[in-house]
């Protein structure tokens, strides 16, 4: 259904291109759900963005295509991408404090995507269209109802600051359902909320991918969210994909010395040792990337040739694929 | 629930008001310079028996406390006294002025808010272009210069040399409409006299503009700066996620927020706008407080003066109260 081909971008700043997505290759199949890891500025969120057309100025698509239902989104006009917007493709972000527009009503935000796509627009009737309004408004509630928000009746009359964080992260997933969208964006989506809350939310955009059959994009930085919920996995490293496989490849059985660096670093009960294992040095500066590979700085199986051009992505069979030289 | 709120707060401005009227009370006659020697002219021109006569007409040869005390009475009862110079009740004379001062203030306003709003929010929108940057350059010029002077200027530039605007009165002769308002677009509108509308509102656009230059300046770089806040914010990009046109994303989502500190700024203003005219009200002959104040002050009209300065403290409360109440509606975190 979606698929991102040779996608690179880059922010233009004073101190030369900055390019936080490069050459990236990612496939999403009706009703999957694919999982993008990483550490914080590796370029997870802004492919996200790529995708809806919305990284912010300066930013700029240098080449690539995102094929979406067969189309190209990069070519469409900014009509055809509103239309898309909302609709078609969905966007849950990472802070729902911050996300919720604090000046108008829960119920109103929910319906605004409905009336913008004319979901309900052969409703016809009423004073100044209530009919139309009273199904929006039906369908809000509804939707309300189903992301678990209680007494939606009420709660769909109240302001944002009057839900709390994990509420507000329902209100947003009702919000990015309400026109049926065949594919969920999810920026961090538990990132800002506590333990708990985080499972359920989890549990509620699980029970959406199976019950809508939305395809779902889950950028997180927890490996372990990442595993339980995803069917495929996408590492990412300084704007590029180091490794990509089904979950259970790249979980049981990781290739990258990033992967592997990764997962070493992941606290276990089980385990009797006092520390755990970080990945020695930090993320390199994207404005000084060259085409070598970016982990080269903090490799531990680094050698030579790793310096000397850009790194192949490798298939270490069954579709999953490594860019690093120890298997090509 | 609210309205319940708003008379708690009207109720609370009466010792507010009471503390004002004391406080002018004592400092007026504090000031040097006795009113009954003003209105004498040169010494030795009456009788001494003329000047007790005058200084008992106005209770001005009892002791001080006693002089208060008929004052706070009164004051309680609505009658701020008679002006000792124009020797009718001083809510007259102030209930001619009032209106003159608010059409000047609210014209002022209205002139600031039509242009600062649009500017603040295209700058910010095209942040760092020439247009961002000249009219940022502009807003400049209006905070620093002195409004007196650009009033001047004004009124030489379209009044005098292009013919274009009245440049003194709120309205020429040969109107006749009946008073209700004293508010003179209101009071023509009321009359359906749309001559006597038209003249005076070209009689209110030079003014307006002198004094409303400052704050249409202030009210630009205040929106400028909140928008640029604004427009980082979370909730704008998800307002274009949902597939909004740029427009309504601007103007719905993110000026809705932006407003609130344009709005803080506002009521303050309104509050000088409506105090501190003296100026502009005198360049441009405009019959309103700001010249009854000056006139009173130089003539030591103790209750005139006493008058004044309460409506000025009166309108400061209002225009408090009428920006939190505005601040409710555009805000929803914030009851009253």
């Amino acid at each position: 259904m979606l698929e991102i081909k040779n996608l690179a971008m880059a922010f233009e700043t004073e101190r030369g291109l900055v390019r936080a997505v490069n050459k990236v290759d990612l496939s999403v199949a009706e009703g999957e759900v694919m999982g993008i890891v990483g550490e914080s500025g590796c370029g997870k969120s802004v492919t996200l963005l790529n995708i809806l057309g919305l990284v912010p100025h300066p930013g700029k698509v240098l080449s690539g295509e995102i094929m979406f239902q067969g189309e190209d989104l990069l070519k469409k006009s900014k009509k055809e991408m509103r239309d898309i917007r909302g609709k078609d493709i969905a966007m849950i972000f990472q802070d729902p404090m911050t996300t919720l527009n604090p000046v108008f009503r829960i119920g109103e935000q929910i319906r605004e995507s409905m009336r913008i796509h004319g979901l309900f627009k052969d409703v016809k009737g009423g004073f100044f269209k209530s009919a139309r309004k009273h199904a929006e408004k039906d369908r809000a509630v509804e939707l309300m109802e189903e992301v678990g928000i209680p007494s939606p009746e009420t709660r769909y009359h109240n302001f944002p600051h009057e839900f709390s964080g994990g509420m507000q992260q329902r209100a947003l997933i009702a919000i990015g359902l309400s026109c049926k969208p065949k594919l969920l964006l999810a920026d961090e989506p538990t990132t800002a909320l506590d333990v708990t809350i985080q499972a359920q939310i989890l549990a509620l955009m699980q029970k959406i991918n199976q019950e809508h059959g939305a395809g779902i994009i889950l950028v997180t930085h927890d490996l372990g969210v990442a595993a339980e919920f995803c069917h495929k996995i996408a590492v990412m490293y300084a704007g590029r994909i180091v490794e990509q496989g089904r979950t259970e490849q790249v979980m049981d059985n990781p290739h990258h010395p990033y992967t592997q660096g990764l997962l070493r670093s992941i606290p276990k009960m089980s385990s009797k040792k006092d520390r755990i294992e970080p990945i020695p040095g930090g993320v390199p500066d994207l404005a000084e990337l060259k085409e070598e590979c970016a982990f080269y700085p903090r490799c531990a199986k680094a050698h030579d040739k790793c310096l000397s051009q850009e790194v192949p992505m490798f298939d270490a069979g069954e579709g999953h694929t490594v860019r690093c030289y120890l298997y090509g | 629930m609210k309205s319940i709120k708003i008379l708690e707060r009207l109720l609370a401005a009466i010792p507010i008001m009471i503390g004002v009227a004391i406080l002018v009370f004592l400092f007026v006659r504090l000031t040097p310079g006795d009113p009954v020697d003003l209105m004498m002219g040169s010494a030795g021109s009456v009788s001494q028996q003329e000047i007790q006569a005058l200084q008992e007409e106005f209770d001005l040869d009892k002791p001080l406390h006693v002089q208060l005390y008929i004052f706070l009475k009164d004051v309680v009862r609505g009658d701020l006294g008679d002006s000792f110079t124009q020797r009718e009740p001083v809510t007259d004379i102030i209930g001619r002025a009032l209106p003159a001062t608010i059409e000047l203030a609210f014209g002022a306003a209205f002139f600031a808010v039509l242009f600062a709003i649009p500017i603040g929010v295209y700058s910010a929108v095209k942040q760092n272009s020439i247009t961002d940057r000249l009219s940022m350059a502009f807003s400049f010029l209006g905070i620093s210069m002195p409004a007196f002077w650009f009033g001047i200027i004004l009124i030489i530039v379209f009044g005098v040399k292009l013919g274009w605007l009245p440049i003194s009165g709120r309205l020429d002769y040969g109107f006749n409409f009946p008073s209700v308002t004293g508010l003179y677009l209101i009071d023509t509108v009321l009359a359906r006299d749309w001559p006597a509308l038209k003249n005076a509102v070209l009689h209110l656009i030079l003014p307006s503009i002198a004094l409303g230059m400052q704050l249409l300046a202030v009210l630009a770089r205040v929106t400028r700066s909140s928008m640029l806040e604004v427009l980082r914010q979370d909730y704008v990009t998800l307002a274009r996620a949902k597939g909004l046109r740029e427009f309504i994303v601007i103007v719905k989502h993110a000026l809705r927020n932006a407003l609130i500190p344009t709005i803080t700024v506002l009521g303050i203003q309104i509050g000088v706008l409506l105090g501190g005219n003296m100026i502009i009200e005198t360049v441009f002959a405009w019959p309103g407080l700001g010249r009854l104040a000056v006139d009173s002050i130089f003539s030591r009209d103790f209750p005139l003066i006493q008058g004044v300065v309460m409506i000025y403290a009166f309108t400061y409360v209002i225009a408090n109260l009428v920006v939190d109440v505005l601040y409710t509606y555009i805000n929803p975190k914030i009851t009253l």
